[in-house]
């Protein structure tokens, strides 16, 4: 998405320089330090954001994580890290100078006095590194750690911030794992910390063609002549996966494809497509347009999941040439769960611009390949002239690509040259990867750079995340109590069970070949 | 005038050297043919980009230049030699593509040379104007000295003219005929100095400091500004002190011979370039009565030590990118920037009067 310039004083020098709020100097202290997601996204995005030159100045990275290793051993895993993950090869002046900026604190999270450790040693580096008493907190850690860190990080007086400066925290997905916990969750965080310093980490809206969409949306005037009930027959969005569980069966099993996919990432890509132009680009502006998507969603409840919902495992079967196995076969799966792997389900905005437009949305594991992306399938043609020659015409279709080969494209009809009329689909293809040789910048290094600068656009608020958990629970609820019926099965290696396809073609349609 | 037509298999894949002799009336044609038949290979196009040289020389290092700028800018380039020596009026051209690897897939752009002999008026706008792939932008880099009279139409039709000041022998009568041309464009193009484009990385290190409400005062207290720079680089040197005093809102104040600024609030500031062997701008200080902001570029090149020191700030270092110098890379960079530069402008005016001593 597009942002202004931060409402803080302005800087004459940065006039022409950056369209984007400028980050401030900060501490950036992560808990979970010695985990996954620090070595393979956080240190490699936070490396390349200081290759481009857009860290601030004295930016200084303190890890937190029970594990007992100086500051020199954490550069060093870290270095090894970097140089594996980063998507920009390190130098190594240059790694040198930000690894000088890292240190590391060793504390169970748990242990209270580990708290008032750090707040001492947060003090120091803010006169030793200039840092300036601004501090960003991330949770980069399961969310059953979230209530005791965020409860010592209160009672140690981290939370508050200091005259002149402030104090953020950034809270990783899942927010919760339905609504009272939703509820609960950011509860607990809003006793340490106002909404407006709260930044909940969705990365899919840290993606280039996630933030294009509003871009194609608002700034091309063809597009949105058409984007409503009058033009789009139906919209399908598609996560799809080839992985199995890949040993996260003991979050996967209690979580699922609705509360891992659909409630967070899939409920996002939903309401940028769906929303209304926001007033302007304030962070607020754009989030109160999404959430009134996610109010207009009507709820599935009772014997409607049967209609409108279909949940699905994956059985044994075939994937980019290997055997597989079934989802309970799986280590560490129990072999009466009833987890779905799978959901194709049809969401309806109830609203002026799309009443009466389904949208579909199918998240799966063990497909037969991994894509994400949003298709928009318009009305098709009057059945007049062309449909008199028994010409099958296709709709329109325009395609945004989230993930992989990150694009747009849109289908349309042409004759085929000859002297009889034959009409096909051609298809109109925008590569970012071709058009724009240039490696993109990872979500995370947008969302960290963001984070830092206080722009909220691209983070989940509390009333999204809460309203998101509303429509999901709903189906849940049913589901659990039988009225969806028994998981369905479908093979690896498949598109999914034949129930999805009924689902679509109840409408006359037809999933996308991805 | 060579007629030779293209075989299939002879895909014309770059070398450098400006590809394969067409006739000027078939070259849409040959480049049509160039791409059928071409397997894997995908044409893309994101803007077209002319470059206009008066050098035989430099037709193989533009050559060699569009190759690299491809694989970030898909484009159409249309490589213009002017032999403007030569005794009779006449066109020749050449026809290549540039292809790299993206993801399993070969990306190509095409490439079209003309040598253009003699002083035709007309010669230079009208293979423009017959090559350009439609409704994309078109970017004209002039590599020559600008002469007068101009072709307005052809100007009109740029959307970034790109010129690198540091070449000019004559910077003081270059710049009012570069005004000239932006205004034949109603305001639509965009005057892309590859000189400000270098400064950019420059002049980001020198704001970052300013980013921290603390720091912010001192820019209203500074008294006194010094840059480093090589023997061929002091309208860089210039444009960048231009560009202080416009945001600063800094007037020129000159007397007697002797050149300083004046600030809004009537203080004086004194500047000093002082001319060092090396490459470009190697260092810039902007000092106040209690603190100084330093950006010295490492030994490497490819890096500026950024240092604060004094005053009511925390004494702070820090490395940062400094980007490449070679001139590939100040392309790519103005390419991706896109927008236009408001400030540059606005910097020459303020430095103008300091261009021809």
């Amino acid at each position: 998405m597009l942002h202004m310039p931060s409402d803080a004083p302005n800087n004459p020098l940065r006039e022409g320089l950056l369209s984007r709020s400028v980050p401030e100097p900060c501490t950036l202290v992560i808990f979970g330090a010695t985990g996954d997601l620090n070595h393979r996204k956080l240190i490699p995005a936070l490396y390349n954001l200081a290759a481009d030159g857009n860290l601030p100045p004295s930016i200084t990275v303190v890890g937190f994580a029970r594990r007992e290793k100086t500051d020199a051993q954490f550069r060093s895993e870290l270095e090894t890290a970097a140089r594996k993950f980063s998507r920009q090869k390190i130098n190594d002046e240059l790694w040198a100078n930000f690894a000088g900026s890292i240190f590391y604190h060793q504390s169970e999270f748990t242990n209270f006095e580990g708290f008032e450790t750090l707040a001492k040693r947060l003090d120091e580096l803010d006169s030793q590194r200039g840092t300036r008493g601004n501090r960003l907190f991330y949770l980069s850690v399961g969310p059953d750690q979230f209530p005791v860190i965020l409860e010592n990080l209160r009672k140690s007086g981290l939370n508050e911030s200091k005259p002149g400066s402030w104090t953020r925290v950034i809270v990783e997905k899942p927010f919760g794992t339905d609504l009272p916990s939703a509820i609960e969750l950011n509860n607990i965080v809003h006793e340490a910390f106002h909404e407006k310093d709260t930044f909940r980490i969705d990365h899919y809206l840290g993606k280039e063609t996630a933030q294009n969409i509003m871009v194609l949306r608002f700034a091309n005037s063809i597009f949105e002549q058409v984007w409503n009930a009058r033009y789009v027959h139906h919209v399908q969005i598609t996560a799809s996966e080839p992985l199995g569980v890949e040993g996260r069966a003991g979050y996967y099993d209690k979580s699922g494809a609705m509360r891992d996919m659909v409630q967070n990432h899939l409920l996002q890509l939903l309401t940028l497509t769906a929303m209304e132009p926001p007033t302007d680009l304030t962070a607020d502006a754009i989030r109160d347009e999404k959430v009134k998507v996610l109010r207009s969603l009507r709820k599935i409840t009772g014997k409607d999941v049967a209609k409108y919902t279909v949940r699905a495992q994956y059985a044994a079967g075939s994937v980019n040439g290997k055997e597989v196995v079934g989802y309970l076969d799986e280590q560490n799966v129990p072999k009466d769960s009833q987890t779905e792997t799978f959901v194709a389900l049809e969401a309806n905005v109830d609203n002026w611009r799309w009443a009466g437009v389904p949208f579909f949305v199918r998240v799966g594991k063990r497909l037969p390949k991994g894509a994400t992306e949003i298709a928009l399938h318009f009305k098709g043609v009057p059945p007049v002239l062309f449909h008199q020659t028994e010409q099958v015409i296709d709709d329109n279709v325009l395609v945004i690509r989230i993930q992989p080969d990150e694009g747009i494209s849109l289908r349309m009809s042409a004759k085929l040259p000859g002297s009889s009329l034959r009409i096909e689909p051609v298809k109109m293809d925008f590569h970012y990867g071709t058009s724009f040789g240039k490696a993109t910048p990872e979500a995370y290094e947008r969302l960290l750079l963001d984070a830092m600068a206080g722009d909220a656009t691209l983070f989940a608020r509390r009333d999204e995340v809460e309203e998101a958990w509303k429509f999901v629970d709903a189906i849940k609820e049913a589901w659990d109590s039988g009225q969806g019926g028994p998981v369905v099965k479908y093979d690896s290696g498949t598109w999914g069970p034949d129930e999805a396809d009924a689902l679509v073609k109840r409408h006359g349609a037809n999933w996308r070949r991805l | 005038m060579s007629t030779e037509s293209i075989p299939h298999s002879e895909f014309p894949i770059s070398n450098f050297s400006a590809g394969l002799p067409v006739e000027v009336g078939r070259i849409e044609k040959e480049l049509g043919r160039l791409w059928e038949n071409t397997g894997d290979k995908t044409r893309a196009s994101l803007i077209n980009l002319a470059i206009y040289t008066e050098a035989s020389e430099n037709v193989a290092k533009n050559t060699e230049l569009i190759s690299q700028i491809a694989t970030e800018h898909a484009c159409r380039a249309i490589l213009i030699y002017a032999n403007r020596t030569a005794p009779e009026i006449g066109v020749k051209a050449w026809i290549n593509a540039h292809c790299h690897a993206v993801n399993k897939k070969e990306i190509c752009s095409e490439q079209i040379t003309f040598q253009l002999d003699g002083k035709s008026p007309t010669a230079f706008a009208n293979v423009v104007f017959a090559h350009l792939d439609s409704d994309l932008p078109f970017c004209l880099w002039w590599q020559a000295p600008f002469h007068e009279p101009h072709d307005s139409k052809l100007w009109s039709w740029v959307d970034r003219l790109i010129f690198d000041s540091n070449k000019w022998d004559d910077p003081a009568g270059q710049f009012p005929i570069v005004r000239q041309i932006a205004a034949f464009g109603d305001v639509r193009t965009v005057l892309c100095d590859l000189n400000w484009t270098r400064l950019l990385s420059l002049r980001s290190a020198l704001a970052q400091f300013f980013d921290h409400s603390n720091a912010l005062p001192c820019l209203g207290n500074i008294q006194a500004v010094e840059i480093v720079h090589a023997p061929g680089a002091r309208v860089s040197a210039l444009l960048l002190l231009g560009w202080l005093a416009n945001q600063l809102g800094w007037q020129l104040d000159s007397v007697l011979g002797r050149h300083s600024f004046r600030s809004a609030d009537r203080r004086e500031v004194t500047f000093r370039l002082i001319e060092e062997t090396g490459a470009g701008i190697s260092s810039c200080r902007l000092m106040t009565k209690l603190s100084k902001f330093s950006v010295d570029r490492a030994s490497g090149g490819e890096f500026f030590h950024a240092t604060a020191t004094g005053g009511p700030l925390d004494s702070f270092s820090q490395i940062l990118p400094a980007g490449r110098q070679r001139i590939a890379d100040i392309l790519l960079k103005e390419l991706s920037r896109g927008g236009s530069h408001p400030l540059y402008l606005q910097s020459l005016a303020i430095i103008e009067p300091l261009l021809a001593e």
